[in-house]
């Protein structure tokens, strides 16, 4: 190994998939049935090579030394492979620009605790839902092309990860978006299926809007789009905007109107790619993709993006209050919303899918913290997420795959009878889901918990941790004294004023309900699914059995690491302690905000109770009784159908967006045939009368042309004689 | 290799189709299948010769440095205060156009394969003209010749469309000439007014673009009320006929009509070159000969620009004709490419310089395929269209793929020249206009981001219509293959076309669209080997048109919080 560099290892993460991916297009008809051969090799081996990173990162930031009193130094290798586009000199001609602008694009990579984290995620969850396809795509002839768009999936999300650019991540963020739509509608002859994945890159693209135009006025303010710091052909360091030189400054980052703005684009965009308020409309309607592609992209992976976009941005967004107090609202709005609109819903993925985009909320939330533990925690979350949800989706799959397609949860029951493994697997995962002590949700909610906790009662955690930086106490808990450069938009300031503790409290409240909506929603459809006399639709056939093991496997890997994850990651502090060596958490502005990892028995008290009642009541509810039965409907009353219609969300976007638009079109499409063409048809007209003389010389001859040209010449040529005679 | 002198080569590679031409008229007895053959080998050659003549243009360093490479002058009137020479060479601005129009002109026969039957020895003949005259004029080097070969783009295209067009093919060809030939007739008008100014100024009378660029820095056009405005007059006169041909919104119209009307071979040609030679004559003769003029314009023709992404977007969202609808992307395209051309930054002209290629590899392959689907179902109306996927994977496959290129996906060619005129244009907007511009070129950069998504909005609708969900169309006819078992749940026929079903593509169609498709990648990995060598000339063609325009906006621009980076 000694002679494989980190730098070659970081570029086979994504280049292993990107292979598997081409070879698998390539030998798709040779290799049959076997199609997911390449797919396999390549993630699996991705998979060990990030791990190695991990192992090597985790060695670099200097964990399991037992040294936690140090700050923590930033980590970070880049690696250029080639320089992508370029213009020279940017500034344009004539223009006085304060600074001068490169246009400079490097294909750069990145490893530091973030990517490594993320890279051992998305490879290590890519294995497991290759090795689950094996069995759950065997037969459908579109075979080679699935495993082809997984491993090409594997690729893009690595790549964005470990992008070290704005620019390469809007290329990945893309990427990713296109990979998602050809899986969404990779069985394209179901309408549905092409409408879905439409609608999902479409409204992505929405997001992607607000990537674009973030990304140019990061290249306006800050002069370059790369992450790192870099140097020019003269020596002169250019600071990256998340470069080591720029991180040491307190006042690097702009606030006010641009650094809000900024922000705002940025929260756009995540809010397009991790189906947030009120751009989340795609998610529910992507379970039309093959199942393994929603637990690997839907859940565990790509709709992450925007968390991982945010967190990597930690240090802009903590000079925008404002935004990012909003980002938490996002979160906790979307996260509620989604909950309450998961109670009601029939369809087993479709609870699994407004749960993705709830538990996501769980993630902007505790970004909106801005401190170091809101960050880490989201991250945590992530992970955890990353698991459990991945499992409750192959788990869905595996009972779609018994039940001959059928996914409506009122059409069977008493599963755990036909596939103990299933049930028992999918048991495990809603437990972590819904937050249970010791799976690994409770861990990672309890912390997000106490990052908002920490914001909203800001004083009573002063008093917990004594060891908050001695003398400077406020300045320890406030992580928004570095975000001086003052505003002069109403707009941004109006923001700020919203990122008081008022606001965080609030947050919390709604975050704990979310909790024990959570847990409700998730054990009606274990109860609905899994109890009550055994039903199993007509669909089956003889389908109905346990799934095959390559199925079963990854559930029950993707259970134990959903069963001690959590506990292993928290009380080991290590994944927290690592991710603090991220350059962009090292930020000054989000390192003050550090405090020291502690247990607290008020909020995992709180969030377990509130769990339990979710519980209690889906079990008073579904457990034992027939799946069919309308029970939501009486508990709910009007409110079912507002939830099971989800807020109205999509008819307002098509009743004020869409309509409105094809109307406009439809006018526009009218007037350009009568009224734009009417009017040139008749300007056209005015000049026919001399363009028929000059038209008769056009006569496609080329004789009659050099002759006019000819005669054309002379005749300027005399005109001009002429003149210089008169002279 | 050292024997074979640039200039000649680039003097072969253009008069090779023609000789072609000659070739296929003489074959013309031996019937279709000669005829097609000798012009596809015409073309490869053709495409062969330009491919190495790029290729040492790319070697020779000179050209780095922004020197023509294979000049050719032939004198003609040298005496007294003449010096008319024709003249003919490669430079930055021309290179990858001229490599674009011998690529596409493979494309546009092969695309025309079985589609043409009817007279195929005119047809060919046309075709093989029309390249020498697409060749010819990104390779002149004076005006005369640039207007003889741009006219000379016109006629051949006017008889293709109105002979081997469709049902309202006259109405489309008429439509089409008078258009373009009214503006490329005040063009002519306005470059012969640069001439004799420059004639009665400099005492020389030169056709020579360069020399007339340079002179007319020297003795530039009167820009006051004094001078009559001159310039702005002349600028005005340039601009009708370039405006017609990019299309500039209001003066698009033709295009749809020719577009739908025109054979598939037509269409590649029309859409991938010659719309391009209206912003190849603003880069050429405009910006570097009427700086002022084009800078007092700028605002406006960046706001047409603008307009016409959306507007283009927004019809094109509402047709119902597979070809109208790509007619109408190509109107908001090029509505990105003038206004990246007019945001007068580095980046974003540059970016609309690669553009040119870009928009051209994208749609030409669109309009290839949308002629090569209406050869299988006999109709292009999107609503009788359907299910396409299932039948010819491969067909499916590359629809997406220049889809993809079209709207702008990253790692293809189309994202990079649009992000950079993108991101161009938000630079003139925040930091190079006058604060009473200000607001106006923000709004407009932000529209023009939001097109993105309505770019996207119409072509994902096409495709899911046309080429996804269940089989729409009648069955081919002479052909049995009725979709019994259409796909429902699980797919199960896609992908396995039965022996003898001659649905997916053929070989001929296969190399019609490979060779763009490897470009559509080329380009998007690695645009900085098409973006350097482009680059001086572009610089040199904008710089006095930016310097002229900051000028105008100097006095009041406005400081914007920016970090310095140094």
């Amino acid at each position: 190994m000694n002679d494989l560099s980190p730098s070659t290892l970081l570029v086979l993460v994504p280049l292993l998939p990107l292979v598997a991916a081409v070879l698998t297009v390539v030998l798709g008809r040779t290799l049959g049935g076997r199609s997911f051969l390449p797919a396999l090799a390549g993630i699996g081996g991705a998979f060990v090579v990030a791990l190695m990173l991990l192992a090597g990162t985790a060695r670099e930031a200097g964990l399991g030394s037992g040294d936690h009193d140090h700050a923590p130094r930033p980590v970070e290798m880049v690696t250029t492979l080639w320089q992508w586009a370029g213009v020279g000199d940017a500034q344009a001609a004539g223009d006085a620009g304060s600074s001068a602008l490169s246009f400079s694009i490097p294909v750069a990579l990145r490893l530091d605790p973030l990517t490594a984290t993320l890279l051992v995620i998305i490879t290590g969850v890519g294995l497991l839902v290759a090795i689950y396809s094996i069995g759950y795509m065997h037969g459908d002839p579109g075979e080679p092309r699935f495993f082809a768009l997984v491993a090409a999936f594997v690729f893009s999300m690595s790549m964005l990860v470990a992008a070290s650019n704005f620019l390469l991540v809007y290329v990945f963020w893309e990427a990713v978006g296109a990979c998602s739509y050809l899986l969404i509608g990779f069985w394209f002859s179901k309408p549905e299926a092409a409408k879905a994945a439409k609608k999902a890159f479409l409204v992505n693209r929405v997001g992607d809007f607000g990537l674009a135009v973030a990304t140019f006025l990061l290249w306006l303010t800050y002069g370059t789009l790369n992450f790192h710091d870099t140097s020019l052909a003269d020596g002169t360091l250019v600071p990256g905007i998340l470069g080591a030189s720029r991180l040491a400054d307190a006042s690097a980052y702009v606030g006010g109107a641009v650094g809000t703005a900024i922000c705002l684009l940025l929260l756009l965009a995540a809010c397009g790619k991790s189906a947030q308020l009120p751009l989340h409309v795609w998610l529910p309607d992507a379970m039309e993709g093959p199942t393994p592609a929603s637990s690997l992209i839907h859940a565990a992976t790509m709709v992450t993006a925007g968390v991982y976009l945010v967190a990597r941005t930690a240090p802009l967004f903590v000079a925008c209050p404002g935004a990012l107090t909003l980002v938490s609202i996002v979160g906790a709005s979307t996260a509620l919303v989604a909950a309450l609109i998961g109670t009601v819903q029939n369809d087993l993925k479709r609870v699994l899918a407004y749960s993705t985009i709830s538990q996501l909320g769980y993630m902007f939330v505790s970004l909106g913290t801005g401190s170091l533990l809101g960050f880490t925690a989201a991250i945590f979350h992530l992970v955890t997420h990353a698991f459990f949800k991945a499992l409750l989706f192959m788990g869905a799959g595996s009972v779609m795959h018994a039940m001959g397609g059928v996914i409506d949860m009122r059409r069977f029951g008493g599963l755990r009878r036909i596939m103990p493994i299933t049930a028992s697997t999918f048991l495990i995962g809603a437990l972590a889901l819904a937050g249970v002590a010791p799976f690994a949700g409770f861990y990672s909610k309890d912390e997000i918990l106490s990052s908002l906790h920490a914001r909203g009662w800001a004083d009573t955690h002063a008093e917990h941790h004594e060891s908050a930086p001695g003398g400077d106490r406020a300045a320890g808990l406030n992580p928004f004294r570095f975000a001086t450069i003052s505003s002069e938009a109403p707009v941004a300031t109006a923001l700020d004023a919203i990122n008081t503790p008022a606001t965080f409290r609030l947050l919390f409240w709604m975050s704990l309900i979310t909790a024990g909506l959570t847990a409700f929603y998730t054990f009606r459809a274990v109860f609905m699914t899994f109890t009550g006399p055994t039903r199993v639709p007509d669909e089956a056939g003889h389908h109905a059995h346990e799934s095959p093991p390559s199925m079963t496997v990854p559930l029950v890997i993707l259970a134990a690491l959903s069963a001690v994850s959590g506990w292993w990651l928290f009380s080991t502090h290590s994944l927290a302690s690592f991710l603090a060596s991220t350059p962009s958490f090292t930020a000054p502005s989000v390192a003050a905000t550090a405090t020291p990892l502690a247990f607290h028995w008020d909020i995992a008290i709180q969030g377990t109770l509130a769990a339990a009642i979710g519980i209690v009541i889906a079990a008073l509810g579904h457990l034992g009784r027939r799946s069919d039965g309308p029970q939501m409907e009486r508990f709910l009353g009007p409110f079912e159908t507002l939830f099971a219609r989800r807020f109205f969300i999509d008819e307002i976007y098509s009743g004020f967006i869409v309509k409105p638009l094809e109307l406009i079109a439809t006018v526009a499409a009218f007037l350009d045939r009568h009224l734009i063409d009417g009017l040139v048809d008749g300007i056209a007209r005015i000049p026919l009368g001399c363009g028929a003389v000059i038209r008769r010389a056009q006569s496609g001859l080329l004789q009659r042309y050099a002759l006019a040209g000819v005669i054309g010449t002379l005749l300027i040529v005399l005109a001009l004689v002429a003149r210089a005679m008169g002279q | 290799m050292n024997g074979f002198s640039p200039h000649a080569h680039l003097l072969l590679t253009i008069a090779a189709p023609l000789v072609g031409a000659v070739v296929a008229w003489l074959l013309g007895s031996r019937g279709l299948s000669a005829v097609r053959q000798s012009a596809a080998v015409s073309t490869v050659v053709t495409l062969a010769l330009a491919a190495w003549l790029i290729v040492r243009y790319l070697a020779e360093p000179s050209t780095a440095a922004g020197l023509p490479f294979a000049l050719q002058e032939v004198p003609w009137l040298t005496e007294g205060i003449f010096d008319v020479r024709f003249s003919l060479g490669l430079d930055g601005l021309s290179l990858w156009m001229f490599g674009l129009a011998a690529l596409l002109s493979l494309t546009a026969v092969l695309v025309s394969w079985d589609a043409v039957q009817d007279r195929p020895v005119g047809f060919y003949v046309l075709l093989l003209v029309l390249e020498t005259a697409m060749l010819g004029v990104f390779a002149a080097r004076d005006v005369i010749l640039f207007y003889v070969f741009f006219e000379f783009t016109l006629v051949p295209l006017f008889f293709l469309i109105g002979i081997w067009g469709h049902e309202e093919r006259r109405k489309a060809a008429v439509k089409f000439f008078i258009y373009t030939l009214a503006g490329s007739v005040l063009t002519f008008l306005g470059l012969l007014t640069i001439v004799l100014w420059h004639a009665a100024h400099a005492n020389v009378v030169t056709f020579d673009i360069e020399a007339l660029a340079d002179g007319m820095m020297i003795h530039p056009l009167p820009m006051t009320a004094d001078g009559g405005w001159l310039q702005m007059i002349v600028f005005l006169a340039l601009l009708a006929g370039f405006a017609v041909k990019v299309p500039i919104v209001p003066l698009h119209t033709w295009l749809p009509l020719a577009h739908v009307e025109a054979p598939t071979g037509g269409s590649v040609d029309l859409a991938g070159v010659l719309l391009k030679l209206g912003i190849y004559g603003f880069l050429r003769f405009s910006m570097p000969m009427l700086p002022e003029a084009t800078a007092m314009a700028a605002p406006w023709l960046f706001a047409l620009g603008v307009a016409g992404i959306i507007y283009g977007a927004l019809v094109a969202l509402v047709q119902t004709d597979l070809k109208r609808l790509i007619a109408y992307s190509s109107v908001s395209h090029m509505g990105y490419i003038v206004m990246g051309l007019f945001a007068l930054t580095p980046v974003a002209t540059e970016g609309a310089n690669l553009q040119l290629v870009n928009h051209g590899l994208s749609s030409a392959g669109l309009f290839a395929l949308v002629g090569m689907i209406y050869e299988r179902f006999h109709t292009r109306n999107i609503a009788s269209l359907g299910g396409i996927a299932a039948k010819a994977p491969w067909l499916a496959v590359f629809f997406m793929l220049f889809t993809f290129s079209s709207i702008g996906l990253p790692g293809l060619n189309g994202f990079v020249g649009e992000f950079m005129i993108l991101l161009g244009s938000f630079q003139r907007a925040w930091d190079g206009v006058s604060i009473a511009w200000q607001s106006a070129y923000l709004v407009m950069a932000l529209l023009a981001v939001a097109g993105v998504v309505l770019g996207a909005w119409y072509m994902l609708w096409a495709t899911e219509r046309v080429m996804f969900g269940g089989s729409r169309e009648p069955p081919r006819a002479g052909h049995g293959h009725a979709d019994s078992h259409a796909a429902s749940g699980h797919g199960h026929d896609h992908g396995h076309p039965t022996p003898g079903d001659r649905c997916d593509l053929r070989w001929h169609e296969v190399a019609a669209l490979l060779p763009l498709a490897v470009f559509v990648f080329w380009i998007g990995l690695a645009p900085g080997t098409f973006l350097a060598p482009a680059a001086p000339a572009v610089r040199k063609a904008t710089s006095s048109s930016a310097t002229a325009f900051a000028a105008r906006m100097h006095d009041t621009a406005p400081t914007v919080a920016r970090i310095d980076s140094r």
